[in-house]
Parts: structure tokens; C-alpha cells; sequence
């Protein structure tokens, strides 16, 4: 098993530039989702890489193989599509045993090896059922074992949960990533949905508009964002806009301790994580006064909704932690601690 | 029905609701008794007819006699001699409508496959087009190819100008045109032949071939030819393994159709075939209405072929069944 190279591969669609020159290695054995909005290039990346689309301008290597022109079906990328596309007209265990029949393999040692790929995904006993006896999750499991049949080198889903209720979504994207494990086999996820891909990805492909925004770990995608759209694209952030000055940011008459170095009086939006701020009884740096708007218990976690000079601020607690118990109209102090605020560039709208 | 059409209907009292029961009855009773008049005498007329019994030198009288039908399955000198013409000319149909219908289907479907990848515009001007060739009758479409495939103005002339002809000559392969009855000694001839009459009854058929096979081609999912190709499928394995079998029924469905349909196929059939490969809907012409005068004779036929065609309908029903059913 070798590393998937993308280098400078870009899609056009007419006048329309779907993926912009991308550079990407996808490691071998790692699981690597493509997260973005709807429309933002990654299932037209995905597609490329599976050979259902050919790159207007780049290179697709897999190991030291130019696999760029090399077409689909001699790619034999094992792949799961959005809607499963299970084919009606076979059982269960035909649908997993096709790769294997169409490539040569007698029919009852294929059908067998199916059976132990349904095993492997935990539908024994499923072989026989037509495909339009399955439920949702247990159509996916087929697809996966049937993507699995011809032990790809490579593994592609294309927002695979995207057809299950959130509960089984939950359960399966764990699942799924137990599997990949076990298999050890390159994968890339395409989802939308940023929980399924921190649950499931070693690495992060954030993509908006055709481009790749930031590519890195889940937690460093978090917590590090790499510009204003990852931040405000993946979990929740509060948002300031303001001036660089030495050592600190303006918005308004407040000033923040930032760590950061910007040329001054250059147009900052600084971005802070619900839970980085924290609620204080003492003036101090960075410290600002609120009014309390609105408490959202969810249980697991709390939510103060502030208002503040310098605009709405949202802080939030884990459940059983000993934070100042406020209510709606209370006064209190909000503290943005200055390592936990990001500053980026702000562009002229 | 919405909330609004609830309160009408409970606000409506028993007196005035017995009046519009009345017209709803007298509607349906109406047209019930057009159904009668229009489709189910004529129907039985020919039904009875068929026992009638021809009177020669003139016309017919009404009668019980199975002496049509013995005349169509063993001939009319039976039981001193035996003869099937009428069940050849049966044979010739049914031959006729399967290669005609089967040929329609063939080509169109890679077409109406090709159809549904247009463009939605696209799809929808070649459909219009597609619709509006429906509304040609037999008749011209049978004259345009009479003169396209007529021996001195049509294709066989434009093969012996532009020296077609000739090459064919040169490579051998005229020899072989000749023994399959498509040329004469001097050049290609295509009419009358069995080549001209399934052609031109595969082009009648055509359009309707493709209006009833693009709603099944359409709705039938991208991703499932995808998911094949990425398991390793080359484009032939992936139209044998997925895409024909996916759209079986509506390709069973739609050449059962055409076959039907081809059956009673009268024009193509008197300008094409030869006379000796003459099919049952024009033996029932010319009983009916042309030279033979034996309406009785006529109308057995008819009930024969509705008949063999309601078989063949019914063991399509039972395979397409069969089929759904694996």
C-alpha cells in the first residue's frame, strides 16, 4: 500500500472552476475527510481520484504510478456512493460477490467470500435478502462490504451517512472508523457534516469554493484554525472585528491583548471558541463587562448569551463545572484570555 | 381533500346530495353504454361473424359453423388434403412483428440511453421532434420508404452512380447480396424483401419505442453503472450486468408493445413482402374488404390473431412476473 499523490490536480466545468489546482498526499492507511459545504469541489475531488471524472489540469499518483488517465474500472478504487447504489436486481451477497465474479473468481468460491465480507460487517445470515429488504444502515453495511470485495487499495465514501437518522449516523461513522482500523486501508470521506468528520478522520481536508482552506489533524483543526472560514466552518466561534495595534487589538474603545504580530492599524477579526471564554468576577486584562441575555442549558453543556460593547459573545460551560450560576439581566465579566484568540487578517468586504 | 372540502361535503344534506348521485350514475351509465356501442359489439359482431358462412357469388349468411377455423388450421379440403397456408401467413406475422419489434428496441435504446444524458433542453427538443414523427401516418411513412428503396430512383440508383455497385462486385460481396435476395444480376435491389418490410416496420415503431423506454432509461440511477465501474467493470460488463437487467421490465414491456402493435401491421406488409411472405392482417383485407368477399373467413382470422396476440401478452405478463419475481 503506497500514499495517494494529488499534485496540482483542477476540475473545470464549462465557465465554472469546480476544484482549483489542489496539492494533496493522502497517507497510506489513514483516514482523510474532505469537509466543506455543499458545493464546495469535494465530491468532484473525490471523483477524480476514483476516475469517474477526469482532472482538467494536474496529476493523480498513486505510489510512483501516474494513475491520472488510467480509467475507473482499472483503477479499482472500492467506493460507496451517496444513495449506496446497491443494484436492485442482485441478493445481498451477489451485490458484495460482483467485483469479485466480474473478475475472474469462480462463482461459489466469490459467493463465499462474500459471505465472510458480511461477516466482517456484522450482516450474517443477510446473504440471501433482496436489496430493498434492507433498512438504511443495513444497506450501507453492504455497500461497504461490497466496496471492500475487491480489497482496494484505496477506499472512497462519498457522504456516506448522509442517508441514515442521526442516531445510527452516530453509530456508524464509530463503526465505520473500528473497520478502517482493523483494515488498515487509505480512506477518503467526503462529508459535510464537521462531527462526522472529527469523529472519524486522522487528517481534515477543509474545503470551500474549489479550494483547499487547511489540511490538518482534527484537534489542531479546532483549535488552530488556519483562517476566518475554518473557524466560523468548523464547531462555533464568537467574532470581533478591530484594529492592530501594538501589542493588542481596538474594537471600539476595548482593547485586547492579542498574541499576534500585524502591521498597525491593519483591519483584524479576531475568533475565540464558546468555551476559551470563561466568566470572571475581577477587572482585568482582556476582561470586558456583560449583561447576560440568555442561559441555554443542553444539558452536557450551558450557554451564556452576552451582550457586550464590543458585540455578542457566547460562553459556554461543561456540565459540572463551577461556573458563576448567572441568569437572564445578571451583570458579570467575560474574560477572553489572549492565548486563546485567534487573529487573522480582515480583507475589505 | 383539504379541511375546507370536509365541511362541504358534511354540510351537504341528504336531499341535495341525492340528485348529484343521480347525474354521477347517469354519467357513468352513459359512458358505459358508448363503451358497448363502440368497443364491445363490434367486437362480438366479429366474433359471430367468424361462424357465418360464405355464400358464392355473393356475400355471407349468419350461421353456427367451425368451417372458417377448420379452413385456417388445416385448409379448406380437409380431410383429403391438408394445407397451412393461413397458419404460414400466421407464422410470417408473428416472424415479422418480433424481428420488427426487437430490432425498434435494440437501437433504441442506446439511443434513448444517450437521450437521457443530454441536457434537459436538449432531451426536450428531441423528444418534441421525437413525438411529432408519431403523428405521420403508415401510409406516408411506407410511400417515403417505397421511393427511398425503389429499384430507379432510390438508393439502388444512387449505388450504381456513385459505383457502390461496382466495388461490391469487385470485393464479392454483390454474390453474396444476390443470395440473400438483395440484388439482381445488375445491381443491388432491396424491395420487395424481408430486409425492406422489418425495416421499414422497425422505423413505424421507432418513436414509440423511445417514448415508452426514456421514463425507465431516466430514472435509472448514474451511480449504480458508477458503483460498477469502480468495482472493475468495463463499459460492456457494466450494460450486461447492470444497466440491462435494472430496466428488463420496461424493455420486456415496451417490445411486447411494438409487437403487438407490428401484429396487425397492414401497409408495410402489402408494399414490402413478397407475395408468398404475405402476413394474417392482410389476408384479412383482402377477405373483408378486397377480392375474396368472405367476410366469415375474414373475421375467424381476426379472432385468431387477437387470440395468438392475447397469448403472447399473457406469456410476457407471466415472464415479466417471473422475472420481477427473482
Amino acid at each position: 500500500m503506497t500514499d495517494l499523490i494529488l499534485s496540482g490536480v483542477s476540475k473545470t466545468f464549462g465557465n465554472t472552476r469546480a476544484v482549483e489546482p489542489t496539492d494533496l498526499t493522502f497517507a497510506k492507511g489513514q483516514l482523510t475527510a474532505l469537509l466543506g459545504p455543499s458545493g464546495c469541489g469535494k465530491t468532484t475531488l473525490l471523483r477524480m481520484i476514483a476516475g469517474l471524472e477526469n482532472p482538467t489540469r494536474g496529476q493523480i499518483k498513486l505510489g510512483d504510478d501516474d494513475i491520472t488517465d488510467l480509467p475507473a474500472h482499472k483503477r479499482k478504487f472500492g467506493m460507496v456512493f451517496q444513495s449506496f447504489a446497491l443494484f436492485p436486481h442482485y441478493t445481498v451477497r451477489e451485490n458484495v460477490a460482483y467485483s469479485l465474479i466480474i473478475g475472474g473468481m469462480s462463482k461459489p468460491t466469490a459467493l463465499e467470500k462474500a459471505e465472510s465480507l458480511l461477516a466482517t460487517v456484522q450482516l450474517n445470515g443477510f446473504g440471501d435478502r433482496r436489496v430493498g429488504e434492507l433498512s438504511g444502515g443495513q444497506r450501507q453495511r453492504v455497500a461497504i462490504a461490497r466496496a471492500l470485495a475487491q480489497e482496494p487499495q484505496v477506499f472512497l465514501l462519498d457522504e456516506p451517512m448522509s442517508a441514515l437518522d442521526a442516531k445510527l449516523r452516530e453509530d456508524m461513522q464509530v463503526e465505520l472508523r473500528l473497520l478502517q482500523q482493523r483494515l488498515g486501508i487509505t480512506t477518503i470521506v467526503v462529508t459535510h457534516d464537521q462531527r462526522e468528520a472529527m469523529t472519524m478522520a486522522d487528517t481534515i481536508v477543509v474545503m470551500s469554493n474549489g479550494r483547499v482552506e487547511q489540511v490538518a489533524p482534527p484537534q489542531d483543526i479546532y483549535h488552530r484554525p488556519a483562517n476566518v472560514f475554518v473557524a466560523d466552518f468548523i464547531g462555533k466561534a464568537n467574532f470581533f472585528d478591530g484594529l492592530y495595534q501594538s501589542g493588542g487589538v481596538m474594537i471600539g474603545s476595548q482593547a485586547l491583548e492579542v498574541p499576534a504580530n500585524f502591521a498597525p492599524e491593519s483591519p483584524v477579526r479576531l475568533a475565540i471558541r464558546p468555551e476559551s471564554a470563561c466568566l470572571a468576577t475581577e477587572l482585568g486584562p482582556n476582561r470586558i463587562p456583560a449583561v447576560v441575555g440568555f442561559v441555554r442549558d443542553l444539558g452536557p453543556v450551558r450557554e451564556y448569551h452576552l451582550t457586550t460593547d464590543i458585540g455578542p459573545i457566547i460562553v459556554e460551560y461543561a456540565a459540572g463545572s463551577d461556573e458563576q450560576k448567572l441568569t437572564a439581566g445578571d451583570k458579570t465579566l467575560v474574560h477572553l484570555p489572549p492565548d486563546a484568540l485567534r487573529v487573522y487578517p480582515r480583507t475589505a468586504a | 381533500m383539504t379541511v375546507a372540502d370536509d365541511i362541504d361535503v358534511a354540510a351537504d344534506s341528504p336531499a341535495e346530495a341525492t340528485p348529484r348521485l343521480i347525474r354521477k350514475g347517469a354519467l357513468y351509465g352513459v359512458l358505459s353504454a358508448l363503451m358497448v356501442v363502440f368497443c364491445v359489439v363490434p367486437f362480438i359482431l366479429v366474433i359471430v361473424i367468424s361462424f357465418g358462412r360464405k355464400v358464392e357469388g355473393a356475400a355471407w349468411v349468419w350461421d353456427f359453423t367451425f368451417e372458417n377455423y377448420q379452413r385456417f388450421f388445416v385448409g379448406v379440403l380437409w380431410p383429403d388434403e391438408v394445407t397451412f397456408l393461413y397458419l404460414q401467413q400466421l407464422g410470417y406475422s408473428f416472424y415479422f412483428a418480433i424481428i420488427a419489434s426487437l430490432l425498434a428496441v435494440l437501437t433504441a435504446l442506446p439511443f434513448t440511453l444517450l437521450l437521457t444524458r443530454l441536457k434537459r433542453s436538449a432531451q426536450a427538443i428531441w423528444l418534441v421532434f421525437i413525438l411529432s414523427s408519431l403523428s405521420m401516418s403508415e401510409v406516408f411513412i411506407v410511400m417515403g420508404w417505397d421511393i427511398l428503396l425503389s429499384n430507379n430512383s432510390g438508393l439502388p440508383r444512387l449505388f450504381q452512380v456513385t459505383g457502390l455497385t461496382q466495388w461490391l462486385k469487385d470485393v464479392g460481396w454483390f454474390q453474396t447480396l444476390r443470395d440473400i435476395g438483395l440484388a439482381n444480376p445488375r445491381n443491388v435491389k432491396f424491395k420487395p424483401s424481408e430486409f425492406a418490410t422489418i425495416l421499414t416496420m422497425s422505423y413505424l415503431v421507432w418513436p414509440y419505442a423511445v417514448i415508452l423506454l426514456y421514463p425507465a432509461l431516466s430514472r435509472l440511477d448514474p451511480s449504480l453503472s458508477e458503483a460498477a465501474r469502480t468495482m472493475g467493470a468495463s463499459r460492456w460488463t457494466v450494460t450486461r450486468t447492470v444497466t440491462l437487467p435494472s430496466i428488463r421490465l420496461p424493455l420486456m414491456g415496451t417490445t411486447l408493445l411494438l409487437f403487438v402493435f407490428l401484429l396487425g401491421s397492414y401497409v408495410t406488409i402489402s408494399v414490402f413482402a413478397t407475395p408468398d411472405k404475405q402476413t394474417t392482417a392482410v389476408a384479412i383485407y383482402s377477405n373483408i374488404r378486397g377480392s375474396n368477399l368472405n367476410a366469415p373467413f375474414g373475421s375467424a382470422q381476426a379472432v385468431i390473431l387477437l387470440i395468438s396476440a392475447s397469448i403472447c401478452l399473457y406469456f410476457g405478463h407471466l415472464l415479466n412476473r417471473k422475472a420481477e419475481a427473482r
